[in-house]
């Protein structure tokens, strides 16, 4: 019997397999294809202080070996999400955690809305967002060494949960706002959010995109998530929540051996939503074989030495 | 409705029904058992792969029944529904549905289906339903050109209506544009699907003689069951609305429309 548990965020976690911010929704619109109760949690929509409308379409698109998305954050606002999404989540899931993905315009944005959530029930922490690539200021905290320090600490300062920070991979250096978020008191980091980019339909000359622009993520972005997970290993001792890709148990190990405890899937949800369970099984297998326990895999990738 | 079923489901018969234009049937019990006309199903090769379509593709059900089989109406429109037209019979694609609102059809008032191009696939469906309870509905069929008429034959043995076809360069059926076919007067209740320009053209009628209208919108879709937010419309009050779950089919006074 494969041992796959892992004490991360001071919580024991039955699977590593999340569901990515996104990509679920708030989880009940998977309830029905989903076993939601054998994998080890979901990270929800968005929730911003305000409702925001989001947008305008085409909003996604393939390209090749994955896709682009401009959402735009879409989401109907804490004191709504807090009504109308939350009470499905404290009685349906109790065996997956759950973690809320949270954005803001501003710090004290941020704050208001851990702050409004901190005393509710149904959830493990917080997915902090300062990685979007398809808002106006999406990524402003993410890219700003001394923005995202004073964030983090603020955020600290509001909650005693488990604060997770979600990286972009758009910066030189991911190894330094690792160590910020660890600095000012972060528990954890999602490494990574979607890489911009942009889709040209040349018949029309138009973007395909309504925003221009947008996140790409899927299969293509894996070897970019695996690395930049490795990079970030490198430089903090934090627990990492490898994303990027993932369509496979293979796809989910490699995350794990560069350095992340804990991975999330997105994209290949659209494409099977069966893949959840499937990752979870195949990385099950895996420890089998290797006769390891999960947690003993994590960062275990051997880097050869050169001459 | 049905909750969604996810099935990797046999292709059975793939025909060839105009330029580039195929009817395929699948075997799929458990989506043919509950779908209804106006649903659709997401269509795709799974994750063994990452060509296009690596995303799969909304289509309408174009025929569901008693017989196992859910009936797809495809066209090759770019890479992934090119791939998607060189399966055969024996292949297996994924299919998640039964998805989205289905037409409430009024049995008040004579029913006039408006379909232009691919949006032919839902009325399959419908009229052949209402057909079984001895209901004839009324198909309105426009294309561009006569090679892309899906053959009037085929859709008469689907549905055992015969559609009044028109083509915008008079080359097959009637010449001119489909919407030339709707007799207000009558007070039908109008269903339609197809291009964008179509639907606004009916909308446009539908309010000026003040005839109930639903229509079934299409968007760039993501996941099909309301989570990516991808494939939203715009709302009569102006907001981004899911056209997977709170469509694909509206009433037209739910949605905005250019003046």
């Amino acid at each position: 019997m494969a041992d796959l548990t892992q004490s991360v965020f001071g919580v024991e976690w039955q699977s590593p397999v999340l569901l990515a911010s996104g990509t679920c929704g708030y989880g009940e619109e998977y309830a029905d294809l989903i076993p939601l109760a054998e994998i080890g949690g979901i990270v929800t929509k968005a929730v911003s202080l305000e409702p925001r409308p989001g947008n305008p379409p085409h909003r996604v698109s393939e390209t090749p070996g994955g896709m682009i998305n401009a959402i735009g954050l879409q989401n109907v606002g804490l004191a709504a999400f807090i009504r109308e999404k939350l009470p499905w989540l404290a009685e349906n899931l109790s065996r997956a955690r759950v973690l809320i993905n949270v954005v803001g315009h501003s710090a004290s944005d941020f704050e208001a809305v851990v702050a409004g959530l901190d005393g509710e029930e149904g959830f493990l922490g917080y997915e902090i967002n300062v990685s979007c690539p398809n808002v106006k200021d999406g990524t402003l905290f993410g890219t700003d060494p001394s923005a995202l320090a004073d964030l983090v600490s603020t955020l600290r300062r509001v909650t005693s949960r488990p604060l997770i920070v979600k990286l972009t991979p758009n910066v030189p250096d991911i190894g330094l706002y690792a160590r910020i978020c660890e600095d000012n008191g972060a528990d954890g980091l999602s490494a990574i959010n979607t890489f911009p980019g942009m889709l040209i339909d040349v018949e029309q000359r138009r973007p395909v995109i309504g925003n221009v622009s947008g996140g790409i993520s899927g299969p293509a972005i894996l070897p970019m998530g695996v690395y930049l997970t490795w990079r970030a290993r490198r430089s903090t001792g934090l627990p990492i929540i490898g994303i990027g890709g993932i369509r496979s148990a293979e796809d989910a190990l490699q995350y794990v051996l560069a350095g992340a405890s804990l991975v999330q899937i997105g994209t290949a949800l659209f494409v099977d939503p069966e893949v959840a369970v499937e990752v979870h099984r195949g990385v099950a297998a895996y420890c089998a074989r290797a006769e390891s326990a999960l947690r003993d895999l994590v960062g275990g990738v051997m880097i050869p030495e050169r001459e | 409705m049905g909750r969604p079923i996810r099935d990797w489901a046999e292709i059975r018969e793939v025909r060839s029904a105009a330029a580039e234009t195929w009817w395929v049937e699948l075997d799929s019990p458990g989506i043919a058992a509950t779908a209804e006309p106006g649903q659709f199903v997401m269509v795709g090769l799974g994750l063994g792969q990452v060509s296009a379509p690596f995303l799969p593709r909304p289509f309408s059900v174009g025929m569901a029944g008693p017989d196992r089989t859910v009936g797809l109406l495809l066209r090759e429109f770019g890479s992934g529904t090119r791939r998607l037209a060189q399966l055969r019979e024996g292949d297996r694609v994924l299919l998640l549905g039964p998805l989205g609102r289905a037409f409430s059809v009024p049995s008040d008032r004579p029913v006039v289906c408006v379909a232009g191009g691919v949006g032919l696939a839902p009325f399959l469906f419908l009229a052949a339903d209402q057909n079984r309870t001895g209901r004839q509905v009324q198909l309105l069929y426009g294309e561009r050109t006569a090679d892309r008429v899906f053959a009037p034959s085929l859709i008469e043995e689907l549905t055992g209506v015969a559609p009044i076809v028109y083509t915008e360069d008079g080359t097959a059926g009637r010449s001119g544009r489909v919407l030339e076919g709707i007799r207000p007067e009558e007070a039908p209740a109008l269903l339609a699907c197809g291009p964008t320009p179509m639907l606004q053209a009916v909308a446009r009628l539908a309010q000026e003689r003040e005839l109930s209208l639903q229509v079934s919108v299409e968007e760039h879709m993501g996941c099909g069951i309301g989570t990516c937010q991808g494939c939203v419309v715009r709302s009569a009050s102006g907001e981004w609305i899911k056209s997977c779950t709170e469509g694909p089919v509206f009433d037209a006074r739910e949605l905005s429309w250019p003046t």
